[in-house]
């Protein structure tokens, strides 16, 4: 093993083994959430939800995706090919990034880079253009418009996102998001930002297409939006990103606003995990709850609340911080 | 009422006798023969009347065709049959769709399946059928379709215009709950057209009743409106009972009432879940899945069947019902209660519903009466006309309930006439219940094989999607000559395109849903 690393070098090291670590806690991580969300869903529509493949139905996901995977894989006739088959190969870039900045513990970090938020927030927007890729690719009306319905979406809700993350970093005066939970070491700054973190949660929804801001894939509009044409572990991969960012979302939530992995007597990672899991399952209540927002009422609650509400909140911070 | 119309229509119809009719036995109480000249007249002078066209029927009496127009009115008792006799070698009427928007469908059905031609209709093409049927399907004798009269028929709905698109929102789509088409014209997420195609789920009922016994088509009747079978059911039974002047003893009435008062809170709960998931909130669903199952339960031991019913019978019923009957229904009277606090915490004060049904898909009291929906969505729409009041059938009279409406005429207020009428049903489950004392549940001497006396008979009850029409034609034989059936659904459906037009597709797919649409019984 040390001559592996004298091999190769000790930072290309962590990045491989970091790496390697990242895919495997993305697929566990997808998993796990499929299990929750239909059991979560189950209890909430007073059913059981799964409960046959293992004890309580904890194999369940994995018998899911061996389905899955080995299902044909099936490429519609009409399809532009080369965008059709690289939009779900795509989705993955930004939600692996993703991961290597986010602190899980003080030294669980892949890269600590200073500029952390700005990575995240740089690549994340990635994934519109693999969700534009995949509708325009299908040649399908209705994968079109789910596409272009997902494009305005996240163009709206990314500068929400945005500008209720700022003040945060300007409390921290650091975008190194282990420097911010370091910051968090007395108060969490949900106490001194609790305007900035509701914004920020209902931006990250719509940003992750949940209920009820899912209208890229709404089914009773959309069929199923911009995956209409895909099968097998091609839609699988737009099912596991969607798992992944949900976790993304829940994880910066945590990270900018919960106090990251601090808390007591329970090591770092743990606390980590059990607040962004508690963040999810958040998320997942309101998908079983709410019904869908129309197209032009989501665009209204960006563009006429939270991004007017976010820069006041974000000037009255900065005033603040002058004093 | 009915004397005003008479006076008025004799000045119309000078040459013509307008006969009164006996409403007991026909379900009309004027009936007048028109030529086609006068048709139009007869039409404005409804319509000036503030009365609706309840349907158009068309009946083959090989020496003629005769259709058979139905003009009723939503604050009175007074429906009247106008008759027109059309020479069967070369059939042409005037059309009334330019008085009455509703015609506009009823003629082109009338088109395809007798061939009469409607002079002036704008849009004469298939309704229900295709370019592979080479025979008027209801014609007493074979009348092929000529090749011309294919062309004419088969016209596309929607092409794609310049800055504009077309989507098939359907057969397979998942808001259209069955197979309906409709065909959208978009301009990126605006429609600018929409048109219903039916004929998906056609099964030609009404041509089945031609060829069986009133016993034998007795089954039919559930297949058409799988949801609200029991209301079908009571349709048909009573309106050949009162054709053949059948009693039918109270007890069997009042449980027929209360069955068909049960299927009614089982269709409105799924349409409740259905609804709610068509606007993206999947939980509701199987929260009245539960509640749906407990009707069932009360009704499979009675009935037999958990969907479509047969469980009536011409003189009252299959069988009693059992000692457990009336102690089920009572406490699941009282779950449903404290269930609907349940909803009404969940759905009705929730923001985000409220905004997406508020103020979209506005019905208007002269459009609806014009277009002639019916049921909640008529309700919705301001005008207090319920059937169960206006002509009561089986035991209905004696129930006590207040008829709910809307105040603007928009999708939710069909949401909340829905959920009063599940709050109504229940009192009249109530109501019968204390009222059910012991006795017969079948008439004596029920001839086995039903032979009515000649005649005609429009007899309607309110299912739980609004107007549902029989229209028999006897002519003594143990089948019926003609039978036509006004559905609810079709006539409500007419209304989507209007209110579709310059929507949101999430508006189209919420205004689709609140006319609780069941494809089967669009298109028998």
């Amino acid at each position: 093993m040390e001559q592996l690393i004298s091999i190769i070098g000790a930072q290309a090291f962590t990045m491989i083994a970091g790496l390697i670590g990242v895919i495997a806690f993305v697929v566990v991580n997808a998993l796990a959430l499929t299990w929750a969300e239909r059991k979560v869903a189950g209890h909430m529509q007073r059913r059981i939800g799964p409960k046959e493949v293992g004890p309580y139905g904890l194999i369940q996901p994995i018998a899911d995706a061996i389905k899955l995977l080995g299902k044909e894989i099936l490429t519609p006739g009409a399809v532009d090919k080369p965008l059709y088959v690289i939009a779900p190969i795509l989705i993955f870039v930004p939600v692996l990034v993703s991961f290597i900045v986010i602190p899980f513990d003080a030294r669980l970090v892949v890269s600590d880079i200073g500029v952390g938020i700005l990575v995240i927030l740089a690549f994340s927007s990635l994934t519109v253009l693999s969700i534009l890729l995949a509708g325009w690719g299908s040649n399908n009306k209705y994968a079109l418009m789910g596409a272009v319905r997902s494009i305005a979406q996240n163009i709206a809700y990314e500068i929400p996102l945005l500008l209720a993350l700022l003040p945060v970093i300007m409390i921290a005066g650091s975008f190194s998001l282990t420097a911010i939970v370091e910051a968090q070491k007395g108060l969490w700054f949900v106490v001194y930002q609790p305007v900035a973190f509701i914004i920020y949660f209902i931006a990250a929804v719509a940003e992750t297409n949940r209920t009820p801001f899912d209208l890229p894939e709404a089914e009773s509009e959309l069929v199923a939006g911009y995956h209409t044409e895909y099968s097998g572990m091609r839609f699988a991969l737009f099912f596991l990103a969607e798992y992944t960012n949900m976790f993304i979302v829940s994880a910066i939530a945590v990270t900018f606003f919960l106090g990251g992995y601090q808390g007591p007597i329970l090591p770092g990672v743990v606390w980590f995990l059990l607040k962004a899991y508690l963040v999810v399952f958040v998320i997942m209540w309101l998908k079983w709850t709410y019904p869908r927002v129309r197209f032009d009422q989501l665009l209204n609650i960006s563009w006429k609340v939270l991004i007017p509400l976010a820069f006041i909140n974000l000037l009255i911070t900065g005033g603040i911080l002058k004093l | 009422m009915v004397e005003r119309i008479k006076t008025g229509l004799s000045e119309i119809l000078r040459a013509a006798p307008v006969a009164e009719a006996d409403y007991t036995a026909k379900g009309y109480h004027l009936f007048a023969e028109v030529a086609a000249s006068d048709l139009q007249g007869v039409a404005r002078f409804f319509d000036a009347q503030g009365f609706y066209l309840a349907m158009i029927a068309c009946v083959d009496y090989k020496e003629y065709l005769e259709l058979v127009y139905i003009f009723a009115n939503h604050a009175e008792l007074c429906k009247v049959k106008i008759a027109l006799k059309v020479d069967p070698a070369k059939p042409v009427a005037p059309t009334l769709s330019q008085i009455f928007d509703c015609a506009c469908w009823y003629e082109r059905e009338i088109r395809e399946f007798y061939g009469v031609l409607f002079e002036g209709h704008p849009n004469l093409t298939y309704l229900f059928l295709h370019e592979g049927i080479d025979h008027y399907p209801l014609r007493k004798a074979q009348v092929p379709v000529s090749a011309a009269d294919k062309r004419a028929m088969a016209a596309l709905p929607v092409a794609d215009g310049e800055d504009s698109f077309s989507i098939n929102l359907g057969p397979q789509h998942p808001s259209t709950h069955g197979v309906l088409r409709v065909v959208l014209k978009m301009d990126g997420e605006y429609i600018e057209d929409a048109q219903p195609v039916l004929g998906y789920l056609h099964r030609m009922h009404e041509k089945m009743a031609e060829n069986r016994g009133y016993v034998q088509f007795y089954a039919n009747t559930g297949r058409m409106d799988y949801l609200g079978a029991m209301a079908f059911n009571l349709g048909y039974v009573t309106a050949v009972e009162r054709l053949c002047g059948i009693a039918v003893p109270e007890r069997a009435n009042l449980i027929r009432v209360i069955c068909t008062e049960l299927n009614r809170l089982q269709s409105h709960l799924m349409w409740l879940g259905a609804y709610l998931a068509d606007l993206g909130a999947l939980t509701p669903f199987l929260y009245v899945f539960d509640d749906r199952e407990q009707i069932h339960d009360i009704l499979e031991p009675v009935t037999g069947s958990r969907l479509t019913y047969a469980y009536f019978r011409f003189g009252g019923l299959y069988n009693d019902v059992d000692d457990q009957f009336a102690a089920k229904t009572r406490a699941f009277v009282s779950r449903l209660r404290s269930r609907f606090a349940m909803y009404e915490k969940l759905v009705t004060g929730n923001v985000i519903f409220l905004n997406r049904t508020r103020g979209i898909g506005v019905i208007t009291k002269e459009r609806a009466r014009k277009v002639g929906v019916s049921g909640p969505v008529l309700r919705a729409a301001g005008i207090p006309m319920d059937l169960r009041k206006m002509e009561p059938c089986a035991a209905y009279g004696a129930a006590s309930f207040a008829v709910p409406v809307g105040t603007r005429g928009d999708v939710l207020d069909s949401y909340v006439v829905r959920v009063k009428e599940m709050e109504n049903a229940l009192k009249i489950i109530e109501q019968a219940l204390a009222a059910m004392g012991e006795g017969p549940v079948m008439a004596e001497k029920v001839p086995k094989k039903l032979k009515p006396p000649k005649g005609d008979i429009y007899h309607c009850v309110e299912t739980p999607r609004g107007e549902l029409g029989v229209y028999i034609v006897s002519d003594e034989t143990d089948t019926p000559y003609r039978m036509k059936w006004r559905v609810p659904s079709f006539s409500n459906l007419m209304i989507f395109p209007e209110l579709a037009k310059g929507c949101l597709l999430a508006d189209a797919v919420a205004i689709l849903g609140s006319l609780d649409l069941v494809i089967p019984e669009i298109d028998r």
